[in-house]
This record gives C-alpha cells, structure tokens and sequence, in this order.
C-alpha cells in the first residue's frame, strides 16, 4: 500500500486517455482489480511460499529432511495427538452450547436478549489468552473456589486449555448460529404444527435441517481457531504442550526457523481442509428466504421459556465470571491475599511502560483504514465488475481464511526480513503489523462488504452506468453513499481484531513494536498476573471504547440497524 | 452528505497521520540490546541510564537466556543488537558467540576482578543470580507440609506434585540448577537425582521467575528460581520464604559484550562504559544478588529475606567452562528423559 488508491487511479487513467474511449472503462476495471490482486499476492501468497520453501531447505540443499526428522519423531506425533484432542473435543462442545444458546436467543421468549447477546459476545473484546487468565484466578490451585471451599482440584492442562478454548470460540458459533436462527418462514412451523408434528420433531425435521450449513460453518471456524490459538494453552497448559505453543516455542524461543515452518504447514492443512470443505458445503447454500415468508411469530411456552432462561444465564455468568474475575483482580493489591482497592498495578512500571497499548491503537487505526480499503474495493470488484478476473480474485480474497495466523506471520518474517525486499523498509514498523492484521483478517472483512453490496441492487449501477457516469463517480455518488455504514462495520471490525489477536503478530513485535496483546502473553508468561490482567482490561476498555464512538456515529445519521461485532 | 464527507475526510487523515509517523523507526542515537536481565531490573536500569545519557535511546529485547541464545545462532549471519546485556556466560563463551563479540576495554575495567572477565576483552561480568526456593508458607500449612531445607528435601512424598522448577533449555537458571546438581553430584546420581525429582515434579516452566511467581500465587508449594526473584515477591507481600538450598546454591554470572557487528558502535562503547559507571553499581546493589565490583551494600531487605552477608559462603564454586563446554549434551539428555 505505498502508492495510494487515488495516485494509482491518476496514473492509470493517464494511461488510459492514449487508448480508445470504448476500452477505457474495461482497461480501468483491469487495472483497479489488479490493485486488489496486488497486495494479496505480496502480502499473503509470496510469505507462504516463502513458509514451503524455507520447510524444504535443509543444511543439504532441498529435501524432506525437516518433514522427515518432525514426522518421525515420537514427540511431535503426541504433540499433534494432543492438539487434535482438544480441537475436537472443544469444537463439539461449543457448537453445541452456542447452537443452544443462540436457539434460545431467537426462538423463545427469553427476557432481555439483547443483554444475553452482549454477554455472549464479550470474549470477542478480549486477547484471546483472557479466558485462562480468568480460569486460572477462579480455578487455579489456589484461584478463588480451591480457597473459598478449601477444594483441592488443579485445571492446568488438557480441561483448562478445553474450558478456556470454549469460552474463546463461543461468540463466533453463536454469531453464526444466531444470524441463521434468525431467519425463519413461519409457513414451514405452521404447517408442520398442523401434521401433528410435536416441538421435538418440529425442532428434528424443521429447524435443524434449515441451520445445517451454519451448523457446518461454525464447526469450520471454531476447529481453525482453536488448533491455531496458542495463547490459552501457554497459559493454562501446564505441561501439555499443543502444536501451536510448539511453533511458538521453537520459533520464538529457539529460532527454529526449519522446524516451525513444517509444524506451519503441518497446521496449514488440516485448516485449508476445514474452509475448503465449508466453502464446498455452502457453495448452495443460498437458502434465501423464499419472497412470501413469513416473520416467525413465537408463542410463549412456560417450561421452554424458562428452561432456556435458566440455560442463557448460566452461561451468561460462566462468560461474566471469567472476564470478570480478571478485571477485579487487576484492581486488587495482592491477588489473592490483600484483596483491597489498588490501582498500582495500572502504573505499568514495566519495559516499555503504557507504550504497548497505544502501539495497539495505533495499530488498529491502521488496519481499519488499510483494510476498509482493501476489502470494500475487493468486494466492489468482485461484486460489481464483471470481467474475467471476477473468479480468480473472489478465490483470492478467501485464501486467507485458509491460513492459521502463526502462519502467515511466520512466513512475514522469512519474506521481508531481508534488505534485498522493497518491504524490508516497513520491517519491524507498527504499519508491517496493521497490514500483517489486514490479510490476516481479510476474509471475513471482505465476506462483510460484499455480502452487504449484494444486498444493494446493481441496477443503480446500471443506471448509473447508463447515464454515462464512470465506475469512479458511480463509486463516489451511488456506492459509497449507500455503503458507508457497512463499511464503518468493517472498519470496526478490523480495529477489534487488531486489537486482541496474538498469533501472527507475535512474530513481528520488535521492542520498540511491542503491541498490548502481546505485553498481556508476555507478563503472564512471567507471572506477574496482576499486571497481565490490568494490561487486559485495558484492552477491552479500547475495544468497547471503539464500538461504542461507532455506534454513537451511526445512531446520529439515522443508521440503527447496522451490526457491528462479527 | 455534507456530514458523512467530512467524517470521512476526519477519517482518511487520522490514518495518514498515523501511517506517517511510525512508517519509520530508527532514530539517531539509537542502539539495540538484547539482555536476559529480568524485566523489572532492566526497566530499573535504563531508567538510570537514561537519566545519565538522555540523547542515546535504548531499544531493549528482554528473552529467556536460552532463547536468547538461540536467537543469537539463528541472526548469526545478520545480527540485529549492538550489545549484549546482562547474558549468561556459559552462553556468552560458546565459541559462536565469542566469535561474534568484539574486544573493548570499558572504562573501569579495572574494577572487574580479573577472574570475572575474559582475558581477551570479549566480556566482563559485573553481576549474577543465584538458585532459591520459593516456599509458599500459607500453602505448607494449609497442607501440613514440612520446609524444605534443601534439594533433598523436595524428594520427599508429601511434596508430589507441589513442586514447579524452570525449563532449562529455555531459561539460564533451569540450567545452573542441572549444571549444579550435576557438578555437586556426579553426572551418574545427579540424573539419577533429577530423575527421581521428577516425579515431584508439578510442572516444568519456561521462565525463570515464573516458578517463583506462581509459588508466590500459591498455585504450588514450592517454586525453583532464583534469590532475587523471591527477595522482591517477599518485598512485595507475598506469604513466601526463601530459602537457600543447604546442598549450595548453583550460581551464573551475568556478561555484557560488543557485537562485531554493530553499526552504532559509538553508542553502543558509551552505554557499555556506563554499565561500570558509579551510578549503575548502585543499581546492582539494588537488584542483584551477586555484584562483582565493590560500592554499595546489600539492602535491609535482602538480608531481612535471609540472604547471608557474605554469599560466598552459600554458593557452589561452578565450573562455568564445564556448563558451558557441556551445555548442548546435556540439555540433549535432559530434553530425551524429563522433557514432557
């Protein structure tokens, strides 16, 4: 992104007076997707070669040697044994819990939903690491129920990193799940009450049918987090070693170069697989509703009504008790001994200071504006123009979706971290890490917008088209215009990510580029949980911070309805 | 619409801005140093060296001493650092790392003891750390547990489980703590030793100071780490003892070098001669356990943790060329039993 949007629209139309009329739109409409291309190919394709090229490099030329000496060795394959166990076991639990909870959320008339909804969403604030820092204060050896009820019980491994796993990936499950349990044609439940049919079978042949893809979406997305995440189990993994904390340690810790990039691309494939398969399952998954549905009307139903509410808020105050016990115990003097007021553990007397935080606001601005951009030409692109480009470019914007963070930041360090690339001039600057969040994120970023530029009609296009406006003034006068809300949530979206992701910055902080999220790993790796947790709450205060300014901005234009946590 | 573009316009240049400012990160004046010094004292210090040198900015890279090793051996053909701080020597002596160091003869120098810097200049050691257990005093009697007196003691049944110590192929006081017991012992009965700890053994923890902190949380009976660490969680309230393991405490000097490679090295040879600067002994006095230049006193509150006068008498004579000449093999072996 060092030539900006505009300069390069300038150039290419310069470049496009010397043509024919007739051809410029359609030699413009090229040039500005290869602009989209651009990045994407340098910034997420040409590190990941970089990733297979250094795994196949061995002190004897190219080989296997690496895979070779990892597969085979008796360690590893307990590390991916343990990484699937709790991948799995984790990914069962939480689509089951956030089906449930979305379920009741949707479709019973449980009281205050839009609170159950901001509880459910609470992680997505937070580094992901939160949750066993709060697991750890509230189950640990000596965390607050061990001492209160003088139990003697340890969470450190396997269940510490599943329970905290959970918690982690619970709000993207509901998300997925609630936006479908939303949609529902009341016809299909009035005619199936009328056969006779009982809530169970109800529930059995209507509504599970209806949420399948979003059932296999969640699946995807919460076994590509939870495989990837290795903030959790450094935490609260004790002694079980996982192979994200094995890439972190060998990297990080050893410079193992060699072996991180096959433990990479050993990661990179069972991930590639999971979106591969969810983007074959919802290929026809068009299910729109069909034009004479009907809003689901829900009846009130005592036991289930209060069944569910006794469901959402035990799960509620699991998701509250966690962040909760983090906040409290950043504002104790002694955790858990001296128990009083204190605010010293927000004077940051460490390296670096408050320095980290704004790091991260500085951070998260960037990548909001960068990857506004990116992803709303993108979807423009593939929205909008039709040239044969549209294809290849929509499979490009998705590739990223495929590539565990550790990964790509991995593969940032072996592509730039070298004086002969032109990016080197950016290596180790806060702008490599906003952009390093940019791609990594650009995905769902891109799925957002265009999902949003659908729903806007292209005939305005046309006509704008028609009226002899060129794409740059039908952007300027008709898309943007519409769009800008959404846009706004994608910016924010961007800002909340870069905020709290671990996993591929990690490998790109120099010390004058530390980012807050990575202080919170680092200062709980170390022990000094008071101030990990004071480090956390501050994020989470920016995070809410931004969400709130957002929602202030788009209530004053009259936009009410716009979601913004994805 | 007027409303929106302005907004928008208010967008467009808070990103530039930001985009403008840290696009760029080097400075004149600036010098990068890798250390192993812990967090907090490193802060103390460059607190203290700025205040000397305002016009030089340090950028500070603080890594277990393991890890630090092997990030050195990894940028070898491409270092990034101008000094290195506060460093093990068993690592600083590996000869790949000698060879990458430059000979510089600090001013006050000659206030080193001969014995605690290298001959050819390459490094001087000016402080170190030595083991100690954290025992958790709440949790002993929560669980009628004995104080442990010594290295011994933690075989005991009762401490099963209640017991956290370092990694030592990441962390420089997991490995005094091997190298020790294996000088103290006897290579044979020390792994025969460490074998048997190890099943008292809770967790094996990357960091040097963690095991100390999470004694501290009483999240275990009993954390091996090292005095200084236990000195400052008392300072700070925690129910803690320290105690000196009564077999000798293994011990490691912490070096300082310049790199060959350094582009800064004016800065670099200036922030050097200040760690030998009166101001910067005071410090250590302050923050560590071991200093090897005379000036200031141990503090009240080291010795109120019950750190002796005079060290030397707690301390094991290590054999650092033996850590260091033996350091790959036996992590190798410790990494093929214990590892978990």
């Amino acid at each position: 992104m060092s030539i900006s949007p505009t300069s390069q629209n300038r150039l290419a139309q310069s470049f496009i007076q010397r043509t024919a009329p007739m051809d410029q739109e359609a030699l413009l409409k090229i040039v500005v997707a290869c602009m989209v291309a651009l990045p994407l190919i340098v910034f997420v394709l040409y590190p990941l070669i970089h990733i297979l090229g250094k795994s196949i490099q061995t002190p004897e030329g190219i080989g296997l040697g690496n895979y070779y000496s990892v597969l085979g060795n008796r360690r590893f394959l307990g590390l991916v044994y343990n990484s699937f166990e709790v991948t799995l076991v984790t990914t069962a639990l939480a689509v089951v819990l956030a089906y449930v909870f979305a379920y009741g959320i949707q479709r019973t008339k449980v009281p205050v939903k839009n609170l159950f909804r901001l509880i459910a969403l609470i992680p997505l604030f937070a580094p992901s690491l939160v949750q066993a820092q709060g697991l750890l204060l509230l189950l640990g050896r000596n965390g607050l129920v061990n001492r209160t009820l003088a139990t003697d019980f340890s969470i450190y491994g396997y269940w510490g990193i599943v329970i905290s796993s959970v918690l982690y990936v619970f709000p993207y499950a509901f998300l997925i799940f609630s936006a479908s349990l939303a949609m529902a044609d009341n016809r299909l439940y009035e005619s199936s009450r009328i056969l006779g049919a009982g809530p169970w079978r109800t529930f059995l042949t209507v509504t599970l049918p209806s949420t399948r893809f979003a059932t296999m979406a969640s699946i995807f997305v919460v076994f590509t987090l939870v495989i990837t995440d290795f903030g959790n189990p450094m935490v609260i993994g004790g002694d079980y070693n996982v192979l994200a904390t094995e890439v972190y340690n060998q990297v990080i810790g050893q410079a193992n170069f060699e072996l991180g990039t096959v433990i990479g691309m050993v990661l990179l494939l069972p991930v590639a697989l999971a979106v591969a398969a969810e983007k074959m399952f919802n290929r026809n998954n068009q299910i729109q509703l069909a034009d004479h549905a009907q809003p689901m009307a829900i009846m009130p139903h005592k036991l289930r009504d209060v069944l569910f509410t006794v469901y959402t808020v035990s799960v509620s105050l699991c998701i509250l008790a966690v962040v909760g016990i983090v906040i409290f115990a950043s504002f104790t003097h002694l955790w858990p001994y001296r128990m009083n007021f204190s605010l010293r553990h927000y004077a940051f007397d460490v390296q670096n200071g408050i320095q980290p935080l704004w790091n991260s606001m500085y951070v998260g601005l960037m990548a909001s504006g960068i990857g506004v951009v990116a992803a709303g030409l993108g979807a423009y692109v593939t929205e909008r123009f039709k040239t044969f480009l549209d294809s290849p470019l929509y499979f490009l914007c998705l590739v990223p979706a495929a590539v565990p963070g550790m990964v790509l930041g991995l593969g940032y360090i072996l592509a730039f971290n070298n004086p002969s690339n032109p990016v080197h001039a950016i290596y180790g600057s806060l702008l490599l890490i906003a952009i390093c969040n940019v791609y990594y994120y650009h995905a769902q970023g891109f799925l957002i917008a265009s999902t949003s530029m659908k729903q806007i009609s292209s005939n305005y296009d046309e006509a704008s088209a028609t009226l002899g406006g060129t794409f740059a003034r039908t952007i300027r006068k008709v898309t943007l215009p519409m769009m800008w809300p959404t846009l706004l949530g994608v910016a924010v979206f961007f800002f909340m990510r870069s905020m709290v992701t671990l996993s591929a910055v990690i490998f790109l902080i120099t010390p004058s580029s530390q980012v807050a999220a990575v202080s919170v790993l680092l200062l709980e790796d170390r022990g000094a949980v008071n101030q990990a947790a004071a480090f956390s709450v501050c994020i989470m205060g920016m995070v809410v911070a931004s969400l709130i300014i957002a929602r202030l901005i788009l209530n004053y234009f009259g936009y009410r309805n716009i979601s913004l946590i994805r | 619409m007027n409303k929106l573009s302005s907004f928008m316009i208010c967008l467009a240049f808070a990103v530039a801005f930001n985009m403008g400012g840290w696009c760029s990160n080097t400075l004149a004046g600036e010098i990068t140093v890798y250390t192993s010094y812990e967090e907090d004292e490193a802060a103390a210090f460059l607190a203290a060296f700025n205040e000397d040198n305002p016009d030089i900015r340090v950028n500070l890279l603080r890594l277990s001493t393991g890890d630090l090793h092997a990030r050195m051996l990894a940028e070898r053909a491409n270092p990034r650092h101008d000094v290195i701080w506060g460093w093990a020597v068993t690592n600083m002596v590996d000869p790949r790392i000698m060879e990458m160091l430059e000979p510089y003869e600090p001013k006050g120098i000659e206030k080193v003891p001969a014995r605690f810097r290298d001959p050819e200049n390459r490094w001087f050691a000016k402080t170190g750390y030595m083991a100690a257990f954290c025992v958790n005093n709440e949790i002993l009697t929560r669980r009628n547990l004995p104080m442990p007196a010594s290295w011994e003691d933690l075989l005991r049944p009762e401490f099963k489980g209640e017991v956290v110590m370092p990694n030592p192929a990441s962390s420089g006081t997991g490995y005094l703590m091997i190298a020790s017991l294996l000088q103290m012992k006897g290579e044979e009965k020390g792994w025969e030793y460490l074998e048997k700890l190890d099943s008292n053994i809770a967790q094996y923890i990357k960091s040097g100071s963690r095991p100390c902190n999470a004694a501290s949380a009483g999240e275990f009976a009993v954390g091996a780490s090292f005095a200084l660490r236990a000195i400052k969680n008392i300072e700070e309230g925690f129910p803690i003892t320290m105690i000196i393991p009564a077999e000798g405490a293994g011990n490691e000097l912490e070096a300082t070098g310049l790199m060959k490679s350094s582009r800064n090295k004016e800065e670099a040879k200036r922030f050097i001669d200040w760690t030998l600067s009166e101001n910067a002994v005071n410090e250590y006095y302050k923050w560590k356990e071991i200093v090897t230049v005379d000036g200031g006193t141990m503090p009240k509150s080291f010795i109120e943790a019950g750190l002796p006068k005079d060290i030397g008498s707690v301390m094991v004579e290590m054999d650092f060329s033996w850590s260091a000449a033996n350091r790959d093999r036996i992590l190798e072996e410790w990494q093929s039993r214990l590892e978990r």
